[in-house]
């Protein structure tokens, strides 16, 4: 855990009953932070619940249990695969996993002659990546070669290759948890008004506004839209995750698949209480 | 038809080209030299060393924390300590009081928003290439540096070991600025490469 994750009430709610729920089922469950690493090997399984990057020490801990022979949520593959959007989308085009137009840039792509290709392939505006993206940071929507050069100059900073995309407008996305190859949880995450992602910067301001969470019993979600965020799990591996899919004329697809999904307390939870007892079981399994 | 793929390059770090190759070999299905997990796990310098001590290579214990308090009480001075950190890749600091250790977890830690590595230090450090493993050295310093490259397969990089009396500990690894990487490197490359293919390995790239 990080301090962070308990600066948001319906986060802070949500870890308790992760541990209300493990101790009812007759477990002991401890909230570990980065002091905590050198207990790892006193606990059966480890929970991760910060952002994970194979650059932060979430990774660390998470490849230190699994080394240990831990059951782990979030395993450090899925971390690498989720946590590198070129790697996701290089899976899916190889595995026939739908999802949004995309086309990988590296440095030397960023001429001209090349610019006018991806605007040509992907149409007007386009959507830029930085491989590292989370909770809608390092996407930006461009509709000219000059703000392209502007954000892409930024996001090679830190990585040699980021991903070009269609844009997509949609009112909103589907949010799929999934555990374990089966559908845990199903919401729309909602765009907020007069923007185009679900969380987006506020304007001269560093904080953040977040669209409505609407869950849906898993039961009423469209089938067909469990079936692709199945799919896209199934190339990653059995872990937890969050798979971002869009509903566009009348198909399904992938945006991204998160590790380490948002889970909050009255939100992805509401239709589906049970998933703190599914993800606890998983892990002491 | 599945190749087999060797990836050359003096610096493997995360989302650097050399990461990318490797990567995209694996998405293809092909056998890469080095694997993507192994150039995150090389990096980390927790990880590198809990995966050698693993295999059976010489490592001295370590702690990862961003407090200094831990670091005194669990294994007193003097101290080697590595950064944790997506910006540090190079060298460590060697602590031999608690002021220099403040000075070392504060730097390596960006003012303590990670953790740092640190590991007693019980002889003398010395860092060198390894190029396949083939480091110039001799004795356990030679030995440890082949088995790092056993497991771990990364053909370029500069590796960190401890010698105390005739034995060497594993600490640390990194990659190598390209004006490191010498004529003479490149020729036990080339040997590697030769020796590679006479073995039927079907080289792309």
């Amino acid at each position: 855990m990080e301090k962070y994750n308990f600066s948001d009430q319906r986060e802070a709610t949500a870890l308790q009953n992760f541990r209300r729920t493990a101790q009812s089922m007759g477990h002991e469950f401890d909230f570990l932070f980065r002091e905590g690493i050198p207990e790892i090997p006193r606990y059966d399984a480890v929970f991760i619940r910060a952002t994970t990057d194979p650059l932060f020490t979430s990774y660390v801990v998470s490849k230190t249990a699994w080394e240990l022979g831990k059951r782990v949520i979030d395993d450090p593959e899925s971390i690498q695969i989720c946590g590198n959007k070129i790697h996701l989308y290089d899976l899916f085009e190889r595995h026939d996993v739908p999802h949004i137009p995309t086309m990988f840039l590296n440095k030397e792509d960023l001429h001209h002659k090349r610019l006018v290709e991806v605007f040509e392939t992907l149409g007007k505006p386009i959507v830029v990546k930085a491989p590292y993206t989370s909770f809608s940071k390092y996407v930006e929507k461009v509709a000219c070669e000059t703000s392209f050069r502007d954000v892409a100059k930024r996001y090679f900073r830190k990585s040699d290759m980021l991903a070009v995309q269609t844009f997509m407008p949609t009112a909103f996305d589907w949010r799929v948890g999934v555990l374990n190859r089966r559908t845990l949880y199903v919401c729309k995450y909602m765009i907020p008004k007069g923007r185009w992602k679900h969380g987006a910067k506020r304007r001269g301001k560093p904080t953040f506004v977040w669209g409505r969470t609407v869950a849906l019993k898993t039961e009423n979600a469209p089938s067909k839209l469990k079936e692709v965020a199945l799919k896209a799990c199934d190339v990653i591996g059995h872990g937890l995750y969050g798979v971002d899919i869009k509903e566009f004329n009348g198909s399904y697809v992938v945006v991204e698949v998160n590790d380490n999904p948002s889970i909050y307390a009255g939100y992805e939870d509401s239709r589906n209480t049970d998933l703190y007892g599914k993800i606890i079981e998983y892990l002491v399994d | 038809m599945k190749d087999f793929t060797l990836n050359l390059n003096n610096d493997y770090r995360y989302l650097k080209t050399g990461y990318y190759v490797s990567m995209h070999a694996e998405v293809l299905g092909n056998r890469v030299i080095p694997s993507s997990e192994s150039i995150i796990a090389a990096s980390r310098t927790p990880i590198l060393l809990l995966k050698a001590s693993k295999a059976g290579i010489p490592t001295v214990p370590y702690l990862v924390t961003g407090s200094v308090q831990n670091i005194i009480s669990e294994l007193g001075f003097p101290l080697v300590v590595f950064a944790v950190n997506p910006f540090c890749y190079d060298g460590y600091r060697i602590a031999r009081n608690r002021s220099a250790l403040y000075r070392a977890v504060r730097g390596l830690s960006m003012n303590y928003k990670f953790a740092v590595c640190a590991q007693p230090l019980r002889g003398e450090m010395v860092s060198f290439k390894s190029v396949f493993g083939r480091c110039g050295l001799e004795g356990e310093v030679a030995r440890v540096s082949m088995r790092v490259y056993r497991v771990f397969q990364l053909p370029i990089c500069k590796l960190h070991v401890q010698k105390v009396g005739r034995e060497a500990y594993l600490c640390g690894l990194q990659p190598l600025r390209i004006e490191e990487v010498l004529p003479a490197d490149l020729e036990t490359v080339g040997e590697e490469v030769s020796r590679m293919s006479r073995m039927g390995e079907h080289l792309v790239g």
